[in-house]
């Protein structure tokens, strides 16, 4: 890996709710708590946790499909938030997003050609006789027949359409794509094939991917490295992998501890984490996996752990590992 | 009823055919499936969309949409009794009572406006002899036992107050309200997020050792079948594929389906280098092959096997694993 392409630092952002009887009273939720990753040319890295933990907020607001309220996002050193309309457009266009639901991000009213080739002239990219062609090649690259162009989405299975997902993507050649649970909802026979395509694609292109999945197999198998989010925040980070073969963070254990294996042996493994996801509205004091965790010390109740560097690429925000004392200081 | 090795059938399905019609024409979503179910086991059924998994259950509770479906074939015993030829009406006195369902969703399964111990408690009312009062008690107990926290508190309370996997175990309490010999759980799990999953897997688990009720267990996911299955039906385009005990299925899967899938499953356990996904699609409903339903896909598949529709059949070595494959199977050839 050399350089960086984009870097994250500090991402976060707040959502004002309504809440109590008819809405009257408001609350802030915050679901992205200082959030700071960076990915190479060429590398996928995950986003992995549970339902409301930030993952897909995070993906978006890279894109500045949302407005973060406060952080950096530089894509080859250039700032995506600070960029003006005609910058954001050029960035754009090598940034994509693929959706997860195939059937709802896909306009039923509009054939193949038209979804396709509608990027390409918003970014001025060639003549109509051009243009054709493209979505003619990226069609073919991502295994749909070239008739498919004329048809509707409602023509194709689910797995086909999230080929077509990937397409629209890709049709601007972009080097970033931000996949928010690309295969979540497909059958595991199409949920593989599609998987193949998008390494066969990634080493082709040298695609960049921000995956964002609950499925820590599906990580595992498609990304190099991984962050772990509870509740707005990044706990634990590192190469695959170690992350999930020796977990640090107690979450994280968890996590890999409750994912069904294929395997009858593997269920004695099952061990199951005490409570739930408590609210993002009202997160815990302290570390807020604390009141789930079997580790949890006073410290812990008190004071959100400090992110601790472990070397090469592993980090964790855990009290379980303190930082190393710098410099001189005597241990 | 018991089965050869003299262990208590708690239900027995033969020939179950179900069809649905399109355009005119009846079309078999599920077909001609058999299996038997003991006391204190749980089969699962696993299979991707549309393998007719949901369909079966659905014949099984006499919910198959009469306006374009039917079960065409077939018996459902429950103590000798065949649940098929029984009225709508004595069929309500069997839902929720001698055999139970719990969906996928509990956000749309549960009433939004009562609150959860009511919905409990009508179960009960409507099944059993039991009083208002003695209805609400019982009501608690259940919630206890499916352990909500602080149940007699947030017995009041409404569905929306609630977390998924709380309201899962709330739908679970309420399969549980009048004892049920058997329980089909359609996906009960696949909504929820794997570390309240494991919970509820465990806590089904338990229920079934301290009852000794049995379990339908329907859904998509291998890995959860490998952690709660005793048995396993593998079913492809309406057929049962393959069926064997949990351990065995796993450790040597033999229809040619049924090993694919596993190899198609990223597994965060290990690297299992390049996955391999299966080529090709299952054929639409309206469109069957005349042989096996997988020959499409089949890398091991011979001229007999697009002509002719290969029976569910144990293999050489087995009496108790079945796999519905000329090559594999039966007579056709040795086993795997």
């Amino acid at each position: 890996m050399s350089g960086v392409l984009l870097d994250v630092q500090g991402l976060s952002k707040s959502f004002t709710v309504r809440r109590g009887f008819m809405g009257g009273a408001l609350a802030t939720v915050h679901a992205l708590n200082g959030v700071s990753f960076s990915i190479g040319p060429g590398e996928a890295f995950g986003l992995v946790g549970e339902s409301g933990c930030g993952k897909s907020t995070a993906g978006r607001a890279i894109l500045r499909l949302i407005e973060a309220d406060s952080g950096t996002v530089l894509f080859k050193g250039e700032s995506v938030f600070a960029a003006d309309t005609g910058a954001l457009r050029r960035l754009r266009r090598q940034m994509q997003i693929v959706f997860q639901d195939p059937y709802s991000s896909l306009n039923p009213r509009r054939t193949i050609n038209q979804t396709l080739s509608e990027p390409m002239r918003v970014h001025g990219m060639g003549s109509s006789t051009e243009i054709r062609e493209a979505v003619h090649a990226v069609l073919g690259e991502v295994g749909m027949p070239s008739d498919a162009a004329g048809k509707y989405p409602h023509e194709f299975s689910g797995g086909q359409r999230q080929r077509i997902g990937i397409a629209r993507a890709l049709v601007l050649q972009p080097e970033l794509v931000v996949a928010d649970e690309p295969v979540s909802a497909l059958d595991v026979s199409i949920q593989a094939q599609i998987l193949v395509l998008l390494r066969n694609l990634q080493q082709k292109r040298n695609l960049s991917f921000v995956f964002i999945s609950h499925d820590l197999g599906v990580v595992r198998h498609f990304c190099r490295s991984v962050a772990v989010m509870y509740l707005g925040r990044i706990v634990e980070r590192g190469p695959i992998p170690g992350i999930f073969d020796e977990p640090l963070h107690p979450y994280t254990r968890a996590l890999r501890n409750a994912s069904p294996v294929p395997d009858p042996a593997a269920k004695v493994t099952m061990a199951k984490l005490e409570g739930e996801v408590a609210s993002a509205l009202a997160p815990p004091s302290g570390c807020h996996f604390h009141p789930r965790c079997p580790h949890a010390t006073e410290i812990c109740r008190q004071v959100y752990p400090p992110w601790t560097e472990l070397g090469s690429g592993r980090g964790v925000a855990c009290h379980l590992y303190p930082p190393e004392p710098t410099g001189a200081a005597p241990s | 009823m018991s089965d050869a090795s003299g262990r208590e059938l708690a239900l027995d399905v033969r020939g179950l055919t179900t069809e649905f019609r399109i355009n005119g024409r009846w079309y078999p979503a599920v077909r001609d499936v058999s299996f038997a179910l003991k006391r204190n086991e749980t089969l699962a059924l696993v299979g991707e969309s549309g393998c007719g998994k949901s369909i079966t259950a659905l014949s099984i509770m006499g919910l198959v949409p009469k306006a374009n479906g039917r079960v065409a074939a077939g018996q459902v015993l429950l103590d000798g009794r065949n649940l098929l030829a029984l009225s709508e009406q004595q069929m309500e006195k069997i839902r929720g009572g001698a055999i139970a369902m719990i969906f996928q969703e509990p956000m749309t399964s549960l009433n939004p406006v009562l609150p959860i111990g009511f919905q409990v408690a009508e179960a009960l009312r409507y099944h059993t002899d039991l009083s208002e009062s003695e209805a609400k008690a019982r009501a608690l107990e259940l919630l206890q036992h499916v352990k909500i926290p602080s149940a007699a508190r947030r017995i009041t309370d409404y569905p929306h107050q609630f977390s998924g996997g709380m309201r899962q175990r709330v739908m679970i309490a309420i399969a549980l309200a009048c004892n049920p010999r058997v329980i089909l759980a359609d996906e009960p799990t696949t909504a929820l997020d794997v570390t309240i999953q494991a919970q509820v897997l465990a806590l089904l688990a338990e229920l079934k050792a301290e009852t000794g009720l049995a379990m339908i267990f329907i859904t998509h996911n291998l890995g959860v079948v490998a952690s709660i299955a005793d048995r396993v039906a593998v079913m492809y385009a309406g057929d049962i594929v393959e069926l064997a005990e949990v351990g065995e299925l796993f450790r040597r899967p033999t229809h040619p389906y049924t090993e694919a899938l596993l190899a198609s499953i990223p597994r965060v356990d290990r690297d299992a280098g390049d996955l391999k996904p299966i080529p090709g699609q299952v054929p639409p409903i309206t469109a069957m092959p005349a042989g096996c339903r997988y020959a499409d896909r089949c890398p091991l598949r011979e001229p007999r096997c697009t002509q002719e529709s290969p029976p569910l059949s144990p293999l050489a070595d087995s009496a108790e694993h079945f796999a519905r494959c000329w090559v594999r199977a039966g007579t056709g050839g040795s086993a795997a």
